[in-house]
């Protein structure tokens, strides 16, 4: 029977639309305004997996996460109000991670739009500032196209998530249903793919009289696949590359022109590479401010190519030399040809001589009776051979996890970057669980984050998730407490933070847990947490006061660096 | 200086909204904002007037506006020959009306659009500096009303360059796609 010749409820035609975008998972939670696209999912199972979650915010957060390991679309669903409401932080934290996302969520009946319904929130116009775009959908007619409208948005050019808000009343009407299959054209959508031919020779040219060029490497990479192009370009010309922390495995850590991460919590001989510089090329990111420190200050003697698909992020906090609109990987195809092989051998040695200072300092090598959340992370790595997809959360984990954890593919980081949202580990790695990877996943979160949403671990249960959480444990919110320390003058307000047992959470919500409170037992325990199939919990119980260096404190100069403590121990055993 | 912005949008609910949370979001101010159809079905048209002198900040909304979904194209006028016009509403006593005022509402620019019971409504075109002058010449007397309309914005001549880029942006794309489904 030909589907298409069907009368489909504007219900129906939700998981047909969803079906015909090659979705396979959908995270949501349902409630009276979505009811009709709940029961109609009944005919849709074959097609499409839901997942049930705790919490709205957890259904973005795994449409997020599933988005970021698979390089596909993913799809959140709630009710309207309250279910809609709590989708917010999702949203505005794929959208600054430029994370294509669609949401999908009920609205009371269109009779009853404006008249303060029960559970009527304008979620459409609630997340205007904090997505790529939104759609309230008030006639059926419109429903498949602006489904299919949705989702283009939300993966062309610079990815972002997009909303879908559907009155009931529309589930429940039905039509004659032809999906539209013409491909959708955006009026307001212009995307540039190519460079033109100037802007090329201008770059060329500097590229080709730059002494002291660096690539500043970031997630846009990533979203282009853009990373064999990268590599080309850095060693035709032999440039050294600095990535941020979303552009972390856009190229292999252990390539030779890899330096390291730039900005806040980078390496020193990274940072101050950056600021000698004669040359910037940007490739997909946007000089956020963690990354330049002081933009007065940023790298003041190099010329600036920045090549960016969001034209509105050129010139946006840094002046460039050269902005070059459009696909990294369309435009890095037509740049790379045209570049003459250099060495830049003086360049290279100067940065390596700044590496080696920066290698002495380090606290992983420490023989210390308490363990180091660096240590965790560090041995996680060695132990998994990096052959990991990694979901950090937000914090000193986080910022150790990018130093100390090394990637050698795209897509094995998943961290909320640009918004800092606490929290997004845990759900973020049940969504990667359904990309279909075949690496383990490993959910690196801290003792407050994991508390926000901890919720989640029942859905990695019901769901059994194959994902493995390592809580780091320091008893503080770690990094507000680093700051209070370090500009507060030590007072620890309200960041002390008390934990539950994680191993009578994990026995209540039933999975296995672990507790690793010295070095010698992480090998054994990550081997016996390998074996175990589905979610499992292991905390580890670290040093409270650490520290994350280096550091540029906010707003001074990327070169202002308080730097890893020098350890006597360390200097000892070279001597 | 003043930024003067020609925008085309998608003529849909809640456009509006979208523009102007796009400029209070990256904190501009807005002078004046004025919506109106055009010719073309689905376009409407906007005439910004922004108060932000930063060349480099202008630039970055007019970028960001383009970004909007809604919105087709943003010509920004604001260092191109332009016409910039406004209208005004005035309601005053006849019975008050001066020598100057006099003057002012025999000129070309002026309509009476009512005269009765000792009230006389009229209506003013002209530039801003035109319109100021009138409102201050108002204000020496009792007004009962006045109402401006903000600033409509059109380019001066005929240039390429500062035509919006409409051609592929044809609504009918649109209709087509939603007969399809009827």
């Amino acid at each position: 029977m030909d589907r298409k010749k069907n009368e489909l409820t504007g219900a129906e035609i939700i998981w047909e639309c969803l079906a015909r975008e090659g979705v396979d998972v959908v995270f949501g939670y349902p409630g009276g305004a979505i009811l009709p696209a709940y029961d109609a999912l009944n005919k849709y199972t074959d097609k499409i997996h839901h997942v049930l979650v705790r919490h709205e915010q957890g259904a973005t957060h795994m449409a997020d996460g599933y988005a970021r390991a698979s390089g596909k679309v993913g799809v959140a669903m709630a009710t309207s109000g309250p279910g809609a409401a709590n989708m917010v932080t999702g949203i505005a934290t794929a959208m600054m991670d430029s994370i294509p996302i669609v949401c999908i969520t009920g609205q009371v009946p269109r009779a009853a739009i404006g008249s303060d319904a029960f559970q009527e929130t304008d979620i459409a116009g609630a997340v205007i500032p904090v997505s790529k775009h939104s759609y309230l959908v008030m006639d059926i007619n419109d429903l498949a196209n602006t489904i299919k409208e949705a989702f283009a948005v939300a993966r062309s050019g610079r990815p972002g998530p997009v909303l879908v808000d559907i009155p009931k009343d529309i589930q429940t009407q039905s039509i004659n249903f032809i999906y539209p299959e013409a491909p959708i054209v955006i009026p307001g959508n212009n995307i540039i793919k190519k460079a033109n031919i100037n802007d090329l020779e201008e770059a060329r040219d500097l590229i080709y009289n730059a002494e002291r060029p660096v690539i500043l490497a970031g997630h846009g990479i990533l979203l282009s696949g853009a990373s064999e192009e990268v590599i080309n370009l850095a060693e035709t010309a032999n440039i050294p590359i600095a990535w941020t922390l979303l552009g972390s495995g856009a190229i292999p850590s252990s390539h030779p022109l890899n330096m390291g991460m730039m900005g806040m919590h980078g390496e020193f001989a990274v940072n101050n590479a950056i600021q000698k510089a004669d040359l910037l090329i940007a490739c997909g990111m946007r000089f956020d401010d963690r990354v330049t420190g002081n933009v007065k200050t940023y790298s003041p003697d190099s010329k600036k190519i920045h090549i960016e698909i969001d034209p509105a992020e050129i010139n946006k906090n840094v002046r460039v030399d050269v902005g070059i609109f459009g696909d990294l990987k369309t435009v890095l195809k037509q740049l790379n040809p045209l570049l003459r092989q250099k060495s830049n051998q003086n360049w290279l040695k100067d940065i390596t001589v700044w590496r080696s200072e920066s290698l002495e300092r380090d606290i992983i090598n420490l023989q210390t009776d308490t363990l180091y959340g660096a240590q965790v992370i560090y041995d996680l790595w060695k132990e998994t051979k990096g052959n990991a997809i990694v979901v950090s959360d937000v914090g000193q984990h986080q910022m150790l996890e990018a130093q100390y954890f090394q990637h050698e593919e795209p897509n094995t980081l998943l961290t909320s970057g640009g918004l800092g949202t606490m929290g997004f580990s845990l759900p973020a790695a049940i969504g990667a669980s359904f990309s279909k990877t075949e690496k383990e996943i490993w959910v690196i979160v801290g003792d407050g984050s994991i508390q926000m949403t901890i919720t989640e671990l029942a859905t990695a249960v019901q769901e059994q998730a194959n994902i493995k959480i390592a809580i780091i444990n320091n008893g503080y919110l770690g990094m507000v407490r680093q700051w209070q320390q370090l500009f507060y003058d030590a007072r620890y307000k309200e960041t002390p933070i008390s934990s539950p047992d994680y191993l009578k959470i994990a026995e209540a919500y039933g999975l296995e847990g672990f507790r690793v409170k010295k070095r010698n037992e992480i090998s054994e325990t990550v081997y016996k947490v390998q074996k175990i199939k589905g979610p499992v919990l292991v905390e580890f119980v670290v040093e409270q006061h650490d520290m994350v260096y280096p550091m540029v404190p906010a707003g001074a100069d990327l070169h202002e660096m308080i730097n890893r403590p020098v350890h006597d121990q360390f200097q000892e055993s070279e001597m | 200086m003043k930024q003067t912005l020609i925008v085309f949008v998608r003529d849909e609910p809640g456009v509006l909204n979208r523009v102007s949370s796009l400029i209070r979001k990256r904190n501009f101010n807005i002078e004046s904002l004025i919506a109106g159809r055009t010719d073309k079905n689905g376009i409407t048209r906007l005439t910004i007037v922004l108060n932000e002198p930063d060349k480099t900040k202008q630039k970055i909304v007019v970028n960001n506006l383009k970004k909007l979904i809604d919105v087709y194209d943003v010509v920004d006028a604001t260092e191109i020959d332009c016409h910039i016009r406004e209208y005004l509403l005035v309601k005053i006593r006849s019975s008050e009306v001066t020598e100057k005022i006099k003057v002012l509402i025999d000129s070309d620019n002026c309509k009476v659009l009512e005269k009765k019971d000792d009230v006389l409504i009229t209506e003013f075109s002209g530039n801003a500096e035109t319109i100021r002058k009138i409102i201050n010449e108002m204000k020496t007397i009792n007004i009962l009303e006045l109402m401006c309309s903000g600033k409509m914005a059109m380019v001066s001549g005929f240039n390429e360059e500062h035509q919006p880029e409409l051609i592929q942006t044809d609504p009918d794309i649109y209709s087509q796609i939603s007969t399809d489904l009827n």
